[in-house]
């Protein structure tokens, strides 16, 4: 095989072969440090080489803490390393070691016990303790993940004999399989066999015989096998991090994040390898004897000139073999009972047994099996301890799961290939062959993690991610932290980047040894999603706009000059302006001039608008709405709250009677999806013949406003507009500029004016006809602030600025809304119980007696204290003074009083008025 | 919170799609009560175990229906639309 990529490395180029990993890449390249420890800064080296540890984890272009040993490399990748300054090889913060006497387990909770020590010693700690840092700014950032959602009848997790033989038979059987595997390749740990002899060509369906061959053959074979199924869909270098309520399995494959609902979720995750505790177990050189195999057999590296194999068989096992064929020299096999402890500095010298020092510079652990049933563990499996196997095996699965192969303690390949087989024809439904009962069993035997007592000086890792030692547990338990689950949280072993891999098995040893009991008895600490580390920008996404709702005249608007507001997802007009370093204050005064001696316009069409028709149309608006509308003649309209059963004001509007069965509502601009829902839901189950539609998208609207509103509608409609023809509070259907409209003649800003709604492909011609039929009377455009002010002249209120969560009709202000005499309505009873106490506070008009303006949210106040709050205040050109409302005691509420309202630092005179500022018998919007 | 829905309508569909309308409880009559509006209105019984509860399917069909859920393990026995009784 020859090189043809080049990865850097810390800038330097690296050659790599096309099917490298970066770990082995590096590798053989000559590098043998991958890390710095999160606490100690000790040299790290691969231990794993399965994506598995936390020792190889390293920045790649600009992304922190990727697994160096999984990640395929790609020609021009930039690798730098992480946590160690000035290099990995020579680690200055290395000296935290000299210092570890100083840090026992739960050093934090222990030295800064108060918040000024945290605060000094927290920038160092951050500068010297850790993971990888996020480089550069946010607009440096990769590219953001995108989320996809998928479907299939059968998820199989693991792509190992166990999983190929179950993706086969459910495809087989005919359902859609999805096949997720975190390796480059799938076959497992077949893949890293020196020879399979078996005989398994009659367990898989395959056009081919699959007997006997090397283990990368073998695994290539099955694997084409399962690809000819077009059902089969197969997720290459993903990794299912959890199983999430609904059966959706979260996977992460590169820049993408997978939410997949499976019918049937096989898991075949198999077994991993987790080191031997004793001294030094971390030194660079000390292997995994499943990282050497993978390392020799599809990397084709050499590890070391001499190993010491530290193993319960004599001979070393298979993983001697390997050694031996790629030309590593075996000084020694060595039973774990005599480890005492690893000697060298950067990387091993040496290994001290009971009786000898063995020279070598690699040191092999065949360490205990840990069937990986997190994801069986998350579907409410439970994992029970087995002595014969040594390991947790998952038992009592739900129905919808199964699991098949090593992580069930069977560690046979035929066994792994039938029991796949039987999951997948079950997870699809078909009945099992014959063959599929043969009881094929070699059961798991995996050795203790612990030997012998170990001496308290030197280091014995549990947890290479937190950096805590057997002594840190030990002490931990003295101290009382004796239940696995507290022992976790108080030491943080098994929470960091491995998620418990490494380290949760010794962790039981160890509690399971200090209290004489079995590890079954311990238990294991509970498995939650993620099982592996997610980058945030995976769970968090594409960046996605909020959606933006512009009104059909949004560009004449836009041209016009105008300065935007957000209303909910609308976007308004807040008022016109050609100069944008206009005060705004002048500009609103002169669109409110306009309303007040010419006319203005307002474009209303993101009012809420619902068509009410059927034959109980009536019956439910008397129902949901306080006032009453079944006696609402056709051609009128009504002011309509809604309450909820408390009584408090959800939501306000207008509804006009079309038709005996039809009525139109309009609703405030951010609450239409909730009044539409409401009126459903009183609706639904009743058998009332109702239909609610929302229109509000279908209609724009204009509110002509002002003393020559009606010369100029007149100009472009033949409707009569005439004072006692279309009376206040009237509306009809008509046509207005060959356009058919609905006119309501309402007076929210308080002079005469119509609000038109219309189809809203009209918006842009109709906006242009009033304005150009309204050229001759100076008619001007205003925006949202403009009539905020009128209104509030008018004392009219806006629900949810006026009002709040506990705002009923009584204080509001609003009494007659509230028609007590019907027999029912939503919020009666809550009406009638504000009504029959007295009030706590009222919602009152008040005017300033001098010159200040305060903002909306000042305080009013009492002897100093506040006791009340402005909802709303603006400077009143009518009064030549601001005016506003205002929320106060009850006992304060009397008009001709006067109040205090807290101005930054003084207090402002403002008197309490009981009737509107502006036209106070609203003669000017009946005229 | 990721589990399935069946709308009576439109199938399993993700709960996202929905609305949750609290437990079906039977309204008070007119003249019932200050005690009973206001346990009506203000007491919630929290129950663990199955329950009849208001669903609205927004992001789908816009209809109210009723779903029988256990609170504590979230599964759905049933959902069906107020008028099928049952």
């Amino acid at each position: 095989m020859t090189d043809s990529a080049r990865i850097f490395f810390n800038d330097e180029p690296i050659p790599a072969r096309p099917d490298d990993t970066v770990a082995s890449a590096l590798f053989r390249h000559g590098r043998r440090i991958f890390g710095r420890s999160f606490k100690y800064h000790r040299p790290r080296g691969l231990l794993c080489a399965a994506g598995r540890c936390p020792n190889c984890l390293v920045n790649v272009d600009g992304v922190p803490n990727v697994r160096a040993c999984t990640t395929p490399v790609r020609d021009g990748m930039k690798v730098a390393h992480q946590n160690a300054w000035p290099s990995l090889d020579f680690d200055l913060m290395a000296s935290t070691q000299l210092l570890g006497w100083a840090m026992p387990v739960g050093f934090y909770y222990k030295t800064f016990t108060r918040r000024w020590m945290w605060k000094l010693a927290e920038p160092l700690i951050r500068r010297v303790a850790g993971l990888g840092v996020i480089q550069g700014t946010p607009a440096d950032a990769p590219p953001s993940y995108e989320h996809l959602h998928q479907r299939a009848d059968v998820a199989v997790v693991g792509g190992g004999p166990a999983g190929l033989a179950a993706a086969a038979a459910a495809a087989g059987a005919g359902a859609q399989v999805v096949l997720i595997d975190d390796q480059t390749k799938l076959g497992g740990h077949l893949r890293f066999l020196r020879r399979i002899d078996e005989e398994i060509s009659d367990l898989i369906d395959s056009k081919e015989a699959i007997k006997g061959g090397r283990g990368n053959e073998v695994a290539g074979r099955l694997e084409a096998a399962v690809r000819e199924f077009p059902n089969v869909k197969v997720l290459n270098q993903a990794t299912a991090f959890g199983l999430y309520e609904g059966r959706l399995l979260g996977i992460l494959q590169d820049r993408r994040l997978i939410h997949l609902r499976a019918g049937k979720l096989i898991v075949a995750t198999g077994t991993y390898e987790v080191p031997l505790v004793f001294e030094n177990n971390d030194l660079p050189g000390v292997m995994l004897s499943s990282a050497v195999q993978r390392l020799i057999n599809v990397h084709e590296l050499k590890l070391g000139d001499a190993a010491a194999v530290v193993s319960h068989e004599e001979d070393g096992g298979a993983v001697a073999e390997d050694l031996r064929a790629s030309g590593v020299r075996i000084a020694a096999v060595v039973p774990p009972s005599d480890v005492r402890r690893v000697k060298g500095r950067r990387r091993v010298r040496s290994l001290l047994t009971r009786r000898a020092e063995i020279a070598c510079d690699l040191v092999v652990v065949r360490g205990p099996r840990v069937p990986d049933a997190a994801l069986l563990s998350q579907a409410g499996a439970k994992l029970v301890w087995d002595d014969e196997a040594g390991a947790f095996l998952p038992a009592s699965l739900p129905d919808f799961a199964a699991a098949a192969g090593r992580v069930t303690g069977d560690t046979s390949l035929r066994g792994a290939l039938i029991r796949g087989r039987c999951a997948g024809l079950e997870a699809a439904g078909a009945p099992r062959g014959p063959a599929d009962d043969e009881p094929f069993r070699e059961p798991l035997r995996s050795p203790a993690p612990l030997h012998h007592p170990l001496s308290r000086e030197g280091k014995a890792f549990v947890c290479y991610c937190e950096d805590q030692t057997v002594r840190d547990l030990e002490d931990a338990m003295v101290e009382g932290f004796e239940e696995i689950e507290t022992l976790k949280r108080y030491t943080t072993a098994t929470m960091g980047p491995c998620q418990g891999k490494m380290c949760q098995l010794p962790s039981i040893g160890i509690c399971a040894r200090r209290k004489d009991v079995a590890p079954g008895a311990v238990g294991t600490t509970t498995s939650r999603p993620p099982v592996a580390p997610v980058p945030l920008g995976a769970l968090a996404g594409p960046h996605l706009h909020h959606p933006v709702k512009r009104t059909p005249m949004h560009e004449l608007h836009e041209r016009f000059g105008c300065v935007w507001t957000d209303m909910g997802e609308w976007k308004r007009p807040l008022y016109y302006t050609k100069d944008k370093n206009a005060p705004m204050r002048a500009c609103v005064e002169a669109e409110y001039r306009a309303v007040r001696e010419r006319a203005g316009m307002i474009d209303l069409s993101t009012l809420g608008k619902l068509d009410v028709a059927g034959t109980d149309a009536p019956k439910l608006l008397d129902k949901v709405y306080t006032n009453r509308f079944s006696d609402l003649k056709v051609g009128r309209a009504r002011y309509a709250v809604i309450c909820d059963e408390a009584g408090v004001i959800l939501d306000d509007g207008t509804i006009s009677r079309a038709a005996p069965d039809r009525y139109f509502i309009t609703t405030t601009t951010g609450n239409i999806e909730f009044v539409q829902q409401w009126l459903e839901w009183w609706a639904a189950g009743t058998g009332m013949c109702v239909h609610v539609t929302n229109v509000t998208g279908g209609f724009a609207a204009v509110n002509v406003a002002g003393p020559k509103a009606r010369d100029l509608l007149r100009k472009v409609t033949k409707v009569d507009l005439g004072p006692k023809a279309f009376p206040y509070m009237g509306c009809t259907e008509g046509e207005v500029a060959g356009v058919p409209c609905f006119l309501m003649r309402l007076g929210f800003v308080g002079e005469t004016g119509w609000e038109v709604h219309f189809p809203a492909e009209y918006g842009e011609y109709l906006w242009d006809t009033f304005l150009e039929a309204g050229r001759e009377f100076d008619v001007w455009p205003f925006g949202v602030e403009a009539q905020r002010l009128l209104r509030l002249e008018k004392r009219h209120v806006i629900v949810g600025v006026d009002t709040d969560a506990t705002s009923t009709p009584i204080g509001a202000d609003l009494a007659w809304v509230a028609k007590m005499d019907k027999d029912d309505f939503i919020g009666k009873a809550g009406i009638a119980r504000a009504r029959g106490r007295p009030a706590r506070e009222r919602l009152v008009g008040f005017v300033l007696q001098d010159e200040s303006i305060p903002e909306d949210g000042s305080a009013i106040a009492r002897d100093g204290k506040p006791v009340g709050r402005i909802t709303s205040v603006r400077f009143s050109p009518a009064h030549g003074k601001a005016v506003g409302l205002a929320w106060v005691p009850a006992d304060m509420a009397d008009p001709g009083r006067e109040i205090d309202i807290h101005l930054s630092g003084r207090f402002a005179r403002a008197k309490i008025v009981a009737d509107p500022f502006y036209d106070p018998k609203g003669e000017r919007q009946k005229r | 919170m990721s589990f399935l829905l069946k709308c009576p309508n439109c199938g399993d569909r993700s709960v996202y799609e929905f609305r949750f309308g609290g437990k079906l409880k039977p309204r008070p009559a007119a003249d019932a009560t200050e005690g009973e509006w206001l346990r009506y209105s203000y007491e919630h019984e929290n129950a663990a175990g199955p329950q009849r509860e208001w669903w609205y399917h927004r992001l789908g069909c816009r209809q109210w229906f009723f779903a029988v859920r256990d609170t504590c393990a979230n599964s759905v026995e049933a959902t069906f639309f107020p008028e099928e009784g049952a």
